[in-house]
Formats: structure tokens, sequence, C-alpha cells
């Protein structure tokens, strides 16, 4: 398990190592202000980091964080409800499925004049974006739970509220985190967006910021710090799924 | 003259609704077992075997004809009702142990009564070592065992098992089945047991119901009373009921 562990970890640097040599010559190959190399970019990262980005990439992440956490709490048990009850889901599903494909992106001047400028309306627009891609999964994963494997468990007597303990709940788990892996990417990409307009917080304005000063530098430090919040929302995820789902990993 | 019988189906009809209309799956099905009996039930596939254990475990509500269990109509969820499905009664993400307790879980029995009863059925079946590990760590023998002790935990006084056994190797098979025999006599619950194999059948049921299919009708009960004695396999009666009942099974002709 520990070896496993190191052996990871080595592929992982590597794989990293890989990416910034790449990165390097492209730069090198370029040769344009606009695409400076990882040396420059990572020496403005640390020198920003101190000052003004740290506040940025926590106000980000917090946005992100809390995006995440209320679209899975609204969008689990609705998933969970729909794919097993089918008179939810006949009244239900049409309605998601209509909203389903908009952009929600095209909500955020709405969002904006009734929630604000501030934190609510971004984290109220990711959340709508990252529910649907949550919602849907999980309402055919609990949907396509084995009929035998309920049958069974209704055998021992198990009502309603034991089959979404025992067997809904957990079949789902393993859909949930995959949902959660995609819709982090997604929910970074709105956050930028929702930073990038009328807001003076965040990586997304910290990127705008720096364009708009020609500061190649800094902008590379505010993606630096973006892949960052990234990667530690996937590592995060990763050691829930570790913890949710130990029948996974023997 | 009925206190003595566990099962008595009566006339038993069922169909499934199709968009095309109903499927009959069993008709005017009729035979009953004795309190501590044990009953075998055979058929090509699809003649409806499954289906029918549905019925009796309370599952399957919407049939015609009677069905009393213990001289009560079937009800749903009878408590000492235990049914054991072939491959997928385990829950993958519950540990040995857990999967066991799940019906008393459920039955809202206490922790501490729990505990003791989990010991005792996992002891019995020879799991106790491996009470901590996830089904996806056993073998099919193994897991098998798992579901045969789940349904042991409940204390069941009716066991129904659909094809309990099919799934594995000839080794495996006999040691279970020799495991299923020493549970019975040792707490003369009666067995209900739906089986593909004619030697299983014979080897375990007292009496043998031959199912015909499409739908499924009885066109034979055997009587088989030697069940559980030592060295039956290696009787010749057991050889000579094995050749008769697969005659009759030929004559049905597998539909699978
Ligand atoms: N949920 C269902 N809906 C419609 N038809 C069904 C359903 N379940 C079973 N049937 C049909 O009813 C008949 C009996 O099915 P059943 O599963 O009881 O057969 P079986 O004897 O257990 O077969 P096998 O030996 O292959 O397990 C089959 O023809 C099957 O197609
Ligand atoms: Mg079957």
């Amino acid at each position: 398990m520990r070896e496993r562990l190191y052996v990871n970890t080595f592929w992982a640097g590597v794989s990293i190592v890989l990416l910034l040599v790449a990165w390097h010559l492209l730069a090198l190959l370029l040769n344009k202000e606009a695409l400076p190399g990882p040396l420059p970019s990572f020496a403005a990262f640390f020198r920003e980091l101190p000052g003004e980005l740290w506040g940025h990439f926590w106000i980000s992440g917090y946005r992100v964080a809390t995006s995440l956490l209320i679209s899975l709490v609204l969008a689990v048990p609705c998933g969970m409800i729909m794919g097993r009850e089918e008179k939810v889901d006949r009244l239900a599903a049409p309605m998601i499925y209509v909203i389903y494909p908009v952009p929600k992106i095209v909500f955020l001047p709405v969002l904006m004049a009734l929630l604000g400028l501030g934190d609510v309306s971004k984290i109220a627009l990711i959340t709508l974006v990252v529910f649907f891609q949550i919602l849907v999964p999980i309402r055919d994963a609990s949907r396509s739970i084995n009929p035998a494997v309920v049958n069974s468990i209704r055998s021992l007597g198990a009502g309603r509220w034991h089959l979404y303990k025992h067997v809904v709940w957990p079949a789902v788990l393993p859909e949930m985190l995959t949902a959660l892996r995609i819709a982090s990417g997604t929910a970074i990409a709105i956050l930028f967006i929702s930073e990038t307009i009328s807001s003076q917080e965040g990586l997304g304005y910290f990127l705008l910021d720096a364009w708009s000063r020609y500061s190649y530098h800094d902008m590379f430090a505010g993606i630096i710090a973006l892949s960052l919040l990234g990667f530690v929302i996937y590592m995060a995820l990763d050691g829930l799924e570790r913890y949710l789902c130990p029948w996974k990993f023997v | 003259m009925h206190d003595n019988m566990m099962l008595e189906i009566e006339g038993l009809s069922v169909g499934y609704r199709q968009p095309k209309g109903e499927v009959p799956a069993l008709r005017d099905v009729s035979f009953s077992v004795p309190r501590g009996g044990t009953c075998a039930l055979i058929g090509p596939s699809g003649c409806g075997k499954s289906t029918l254990l549905y019925v009796l475990s309370g599952l399957l509500k919407q049939f015609g004809g009677q069905v009393m269990v213990e001289g009560a109509p079937v009800a749903p969820l009878r408590r000492q009702t235990a049914l054991i499905l072939q491959d997928y009664g385990l829950l993958p993400w519950k540990k040995v142990s857990d999967n066991v307790a799940l019906g008393l879980e459920i039955r809202g029995v206490a922790k501490d009564e729990q505990t003791e009863r989990i010991r005792r059925v996992l002891t019995e079946v020879g799991l106790w070592e491996m009470r901590d590990r996830f089904p996806s760590q056993l073998s099919g023998g193994q897991r098998q065992r798992t579901g045969i002790a789940r349904a042991l935990a409940l204390e069941p006084d009716l066991l129904l098992m659909d094809e309990p056994f099919s799934s594995l190797d000839a080794l495996t098979r006999e040691h279970l089945q020799g495991l299923l025999l020493d549970i019975w006599n040792s707490k003369r619950i009666t067995v209900l047991l739906v089986t593909h194999s004619i030697e299983e059948a014979i080897f375990l049921g007292q009496k043998i119901v031959v199912l015909s299919g499409h739908p499924g009708q009885v066109i034979d009960v055997v009587e088989n009373p030697r069940v559980g004695q030592k060295g039956y396999r290696k009787t010749t009666e057991y050889h000579i009921l094995t050749s008769q009942l697969r005659d009759k099974l030929e004559q049905v002709g597998d539909g699978s």
C-alpha cells in the first residue's frame, strides 16, 4: 500500500516535469512575450503569492468549494429520488431536459441584478451549472440499480428509507464523485468568467488585471494558481473517494 | 390435517404485463411442502421458477389462486421467511459482517443481539475469519455462504433459495449442499430450492416438483424420502431416480 503511494507520487512528479519541459520548449520556440516560459512564470507566482495572489486564490477557492458543496447537497437527493420514483421523474425530467442544455452563463446578468455583484451571484451561477451536471448522472445511476439487488434487500423487509440508505446512496456514490470531478473543471471555467465581469476579487480578476497591464508574467502566475486550484480540488475528491468508497480500493 | 403444512399452493397462476398483453408465467400450479421438509423445484429455463419464489416471499403480490404459508395467506415480508437469490444478494459496499447484519438492522434487532447472531451464523458457515472482507474479496462459494449466513441470521422457518449453487464448481457445490443439509438436519427449517441440476434436486429435495415450460405447469411431483441419509449419493435408488427424472425433463424439453 505504502509502496504504491511512493510509485504513484513518483510518476505524478515525472508527469509534471514533462509538462513543464514541454512548456519551456514551446516558449523557447515561439519566443513571444505573450508566452513566458515556466521559469519567469513561477518566479512571478512566488513573488505575488505572499501578497495579492494568495487572497485571490483563497476567495476563488472559497467560491468554487461552496458552489460544489451546495450543488451536491441539492442534486444528490433529487437525483436519487428521480431515479427511483417514477411519478416524480415523469414530472421533473422534462423540466430538467429543457433547462439542461441552456448555457447557464446567460443567467449571469439576471443573477447579478437579483443577488448583487458579490460572492452570492457568482456562487449561484456556478451552483446552477454544477447542479445539473451532478443531477443527471446521479439520476441515471439510481435508475439503473440492478432490480435483483433491490428485490433481495426488500425481501429482508426493507422499506423505502432502508432502500435509500443501504442501496441507492452507496450505489450512486462512485457516480457522484466522477460527476464532481468533471463538474469541478466546469466550475472553475464558470468561476473565471464570472470573476472577469465587474469584480475586484478572485483569480479571474487577477488574470484580467494582469492582462490589461500587459504583465504576462503575472498572468501566467494567475494561470498557475488556477491549475493549482483545480489540482487541490482533484486531490480532495480522491481523498473523499477513499474515505467514502473503501470497497473500491481493496 | 393441514396443520403440519408449511406451504400450500392451490391453483397459482401468474402473468407478467407486457406492452403486447399479458404473458403467462405460471398456470394452475398446486403443491404443498410439509413443515420441516425440503422441496426442490426443477424445470426448463424460463418456466417460472423464480417467479414462484417471488410470490412465496411476498415480493410479487399480483397472482391468481391461493398461497398459504403456515396456514395463513402469504403476507408481504413475513419475518420468518428468508430468500436467497443467485448472485445478487450481497451489497458490494458492505463488509461480510455488515451484509449478514443487514436483515437484522432492517428489522430493528438490538445491536448486542445482532453481534451475537452474526458471530454464530458466520461461525456456522465457516466465515468468521472473513468477516471484515468485502464481497469482491471472496470466492464464489464464500459469497454464497455469506448469503446463507445472512438468511440464517434471520432465524427463519422457511428458506427460499433460487439456484443457490449453480455458478459454483462441482467440489464447492457438493460442499455447500452438504452444509445446507447439515443446517436443515439441525434446525429443521423448511427449504424450497430452485435448481437446474437433477443431481441437486435428488440430493436435497424430499419432494421434487417438476415444471414444464411456457407457462409453467406442474407435470409431476416425485417423493424422495431418503434425502439426508448418509451416503445417499452412492445408492442405487439415487441413480435410478436420477435417470427417471432425466427422462421426465427430456420429455418437457429444456427451453433454454
Ligand atoms: N419482470 C418481468 N416482466 C415480464 N416478463 C417476465 C418478468 N420476469 C420474468 N418474466 C417472464 O416470465 C417467465 C418466467 O420467468 P422466471 O424468471 O420465473 O423463469 P425461471 O424458471 O426462473 O428461469 P431460469 O431458470 O432461467 O432462471 C419467463 O418467460 C420470463 O420471460
Ligand atoms: Mg430463475
